[in-house]
């Protein structure tokens, strides 16, 4: 695990070298401001919902339709700054914002009705979760359709925010320093979730839930509150995820297909498995991916004579390559089954 | 009225009737809330002329007339007068029926097994492109009339089997022998044979003149034959044929599931792995060859669209694939049940279309019914409360 992580951390890091070295070669691309800042704010949403299958994960309910929180804030987010109007602001806040909190909300209630059926209702997480996904799959278009007539909403954006010195920082000052401010959401709960998974009694209790919930029951710990607790974190996450999606920089949701969200999801499933739930190693995987991504779209303005459509399956590839090398990752002990205390005879 | 609860009591305590209930339940729950949707949503939305007022307010659509059209009006209003078995909405529902039993079968074996395969829509794609090159490179030298049916029929089915087998085994080995968590890579897997397809069509397989992405079309001989005299007509693009072979496919499964010992090694694999280890079952060969099957039997419904459906291989195919995981969970992955719940669904699909032209609520409402469906199925344990709490059924069986 540990060696896979440093073998792709090096296979960038040479990349940016060669990209340094020869700057208008194809290697350019990777040191290339533009695809440098693309990669940073196509991380932001897959990184916080692998933030998110994290506490879900590690408490031992596999959220699996982190995918489907994705969309529904997306969606809700757009969704409310049309309906709230652009530019306009409630009391001291502007739309744009309070609609980033509907996102959020939005995503948060799914999680709700998802932890309920699960914890409550015992149901299968797996299934669960997929139907968590084909509900916001089906509801968000439904949704668009009925509000706007179509599928394909525009508003506006978050924009950027520079910070002043430190953006002016030679090489990496002002893709880091002078960006969208979803990059900043991110770079602020990698840190925060590890300091609570790692540093907090909350933490440790997540972790009991996951790993041995009846231990933590004996400790006097409702695990159902736990699991509550967690997978509540993982609709907030990814709420601001999505919605960091569709409003950070993009301005849009669009329903089409398989949504803008597009597997973001699920390649975030992939993303902490590979940074074996640890939300460091996990923003390192997530911008390895998103790292390939903004290359694809690079690759596909630089006019390479590959189809696009060829080069677009490129994190996908990733993603199956990078399971198959860490697909031994060891899952929480009691991820995935339900816990009953015994206690309440209903 | 003991009697009748009596009855209802053996519905909760028996496993295989619990399993219709909770499906009949959940079906119903899951219109119930569709029709709240419907009509929560008449409110918000705006349009010229509304269904009907509620207290002075404007509602656009009207739940009742929604429903109506998408479980009658699917099958062309058969509470009317005039109304034909054989007419073109009961075509579409039939036709729909078929290719969800091949999807819903692919799915159903894969959860038996313990596999959550999620790729039977990228299996459906490269089994239908599978199908369509190959019936379109064998038609050159294939004889016409039923001679080339009887040879390019069976080469395209088998050509999706084929081709829906080895993408389905791909991920099946990525599991057994990397470890990699099946449902992640069949929907990566999803991703790129919908992108992969469209490459190769469009760089390969597209005639010249062509504006969209698609292959050229196929022989006539190589399109699954109606019927003669029994009044489907060929614009349907249904064929009772078809019909009775996925029909026939049930059968095939369900036998295999029941009957023979790699259905015992797919069964208990899928039950408890660990036993079916001690009980000698090769659990990694029996991952990789029942992801094949199930692969396999996306490919063929994959083919059946092309031969029986477009009668060519074009982009954006529907989502045949995730409907066949709702159609399985539904059917508790039963094979029998499969064929009930595949018809239900090839009525919600031609109702869809129903709604569509008679009213004006959007389409994407049976997108939302299927995320309720398989939601409320995920859930046994609530209807078994519902059914202990308010009905006084089912005593203390639970432990």
């Amino acid at each position: 695990m540990r060696n896979t992580l440093r073998a792709a951390v090096g296979v960038f890091a040479a990349l940016v070298v060669l990209g340094l070295v020869f700057p208008d070669s194809l290697f350019g691309l990777v040191t290339d401001t533009g695809t440098a800042e693309a990669a940073l704010r196509l991380a932001v949403p897959i990184t916080l919902a692998a933030l998110g299958g994290i506490f879900a994960e590690k408490s031992g309910v596999i959220n699996i339709g982190l995918e489907g929180l994705l969309i529904v804030s997306a969606f809700a987010g757009v969704a409310a700054v049309k309906l709230l109007g652009t530019g306009s602001s409630v009391g001291p806040i502007p739309s744009i914002w309070v609609a980033f909190l509907v996102g959020v909300l939005a995503s948060t209630l799914l999680a709700l009705l998802f932890a309920v059926v699960c914890i409550e209702f015992e149901a299968d997480q797996i299934i669960a979760g997929l139907a968590v996904w084909l509900v916001a799959l089906g509801i968000a278009p439904f949704a668009s359709v009925v509000l706007f007539g179509t599928k394909n909403v525009q508003v506006s954006t978050l924009g950027d925010i520079s910070i002043p010195v430190l953006s002016t920082i030679p090489y990496f000052g002002d893709v880091v320093f002078s960006a969208n401010v979803i990059v900043y959401m991110m770079f602020v709960a990698v840190p925060a979730c590890w300091y609570v998974l790692n540093r907090t009694q909350f933490g440790r209790w997540v972790e009991a839930s996951g790993e041995n919930p009846s231990a933590l029951d004996t400790a006097g710990v409702s695990v159902d509150r736990v699991r509550y607790a967690s997978v509540l974190i993982s609709g907030v996450l990814a709420g601001i995820g999505g919605a960091a999606l569709s409003l950070g920089h993009v301005g849009a949701f669009t329903a089409g297909g398989a949504t803008m969200v597009n597997g973001k999801g699920f390649i975030a499933i992939a993303t902490y498995l590979f940074g074996n739930y640890n939300p460091l190693g996990t923003l390192v995987a997530t911008l390895l991916f998103s790292g390939l991504d903004s290359l694809q779209i690079g690759l596909q303005q630089a006019g390479i004579a590959i189809p696009s459509e060829l080069v677009q399956t490129i994190p996908y590839v990733t993603v199956i390559v990078v399971l198959v090398f860490v697909g031994r990752t060891r899952i929480p002990a009691a991820a995935g089954d339900h816990y009953d205390s015994g206690e309440d005879s209903r | 009225m003991s009697k009748y609860r009596r009855a209802l009591e053996r519905l909760v305590d028996a496993s295989a009737k619990e399993r219709i209930a909770v499906s009949a339940a959940a079906l119903a729950l899951s219109i119930l809330v569709g029709a709240l949707v419907v009509f929560v949503s008449g409110i918000v939305a705006t349009c010229a002329s509304p269904a009907f007022s509620v207290l002075g307010v404007d509602v656009c659509y009207d739940p009742i007339n929604v429903f109506t059209e998408l479980f009658l009006g699917a099958l062309g209003h058969p509470e009317q007068g005039g109304w034909s078995p054989t007419n073109y909405r009961i075509a579409i529902a039939l036709q729909q029926t078929t290719l969800l039993i091949f999807t819903g079968l692919a799915v159903a074996v894969s959860f038996r097994a313990g596999l959550f395969n999620i790729g039977v829509q990228g299996q459906l794609v490269f089994g239908a492109l599978a199908a369509a090159v190959a019936t379109i490179w064998a038609g050159a030298i294939a004889p016409t009339g039923i001679l080339g049916t009887v040879f390019l029929v069976p080469l395209g089915l088998l050509a999706g089997a084929i081709a829906g087998g080895l993408y389905g085994a791909l991920p099946g080995a990525l599991k057994a022998y990397g470890g990699a968590n099946e449902v992640i890579t069949t929907i990566m897997l999803n991703f790129i044979a919908s992108n992969v397809a469209y490459v190769l069509v469009s760089t390969f397989l597209m005639p010249e003149s062509s504006q969209l992405v698609q292959t050229a079309v196929i022989p006539a001989a190589a399109k699954i034959p109606n019927v003669p005299f029994i009044g489907f007509e060929a614009r349907d693009a249904f064929s009772l044929l078809a019909l009775l072979g996925a029909l026939a496919f049930i059968t095939g499964i369900a036998y295999l599931l029941a009957k023979t010992s790699f259905g015992y090694d797919i069964r208990t694999s899928g039950l408890q792995e660990e036993a079916a280890a001690y009980s000698g079952v090769d659990a990694k060969r029996t991952t990789v060859l029942s992801m094949a099957l199930s692969g396999a039997l996306a490919g063929v419904g994959g083919a059946v669209w092309v031969l029986m459906v477009k009668g060519r291989f074009l982009t954006g195919l529907p989502s045949l694939g995730f409907d066949g995981i709702t159609v399985s969970i539904l059917a508790g992955n039963n094979p029998i049940g499969v064929g009930a719940a595949a018809f239900l669904f090839g009525v919600l699909k031609s109702g869809t279309i129903a709604v569509d032209f008679s009213t004006d609520v959007p389409v994407e409402l049976v997108d939302v019914l299927r995320g309720l469906i398989i939601l409320f199925v995920a859930m046994p344990e609530f209807f078994r409360l519902i059914g202990k709490r308010y009905l006084g059924l089912g005593g203390e069986q639970r432990a």
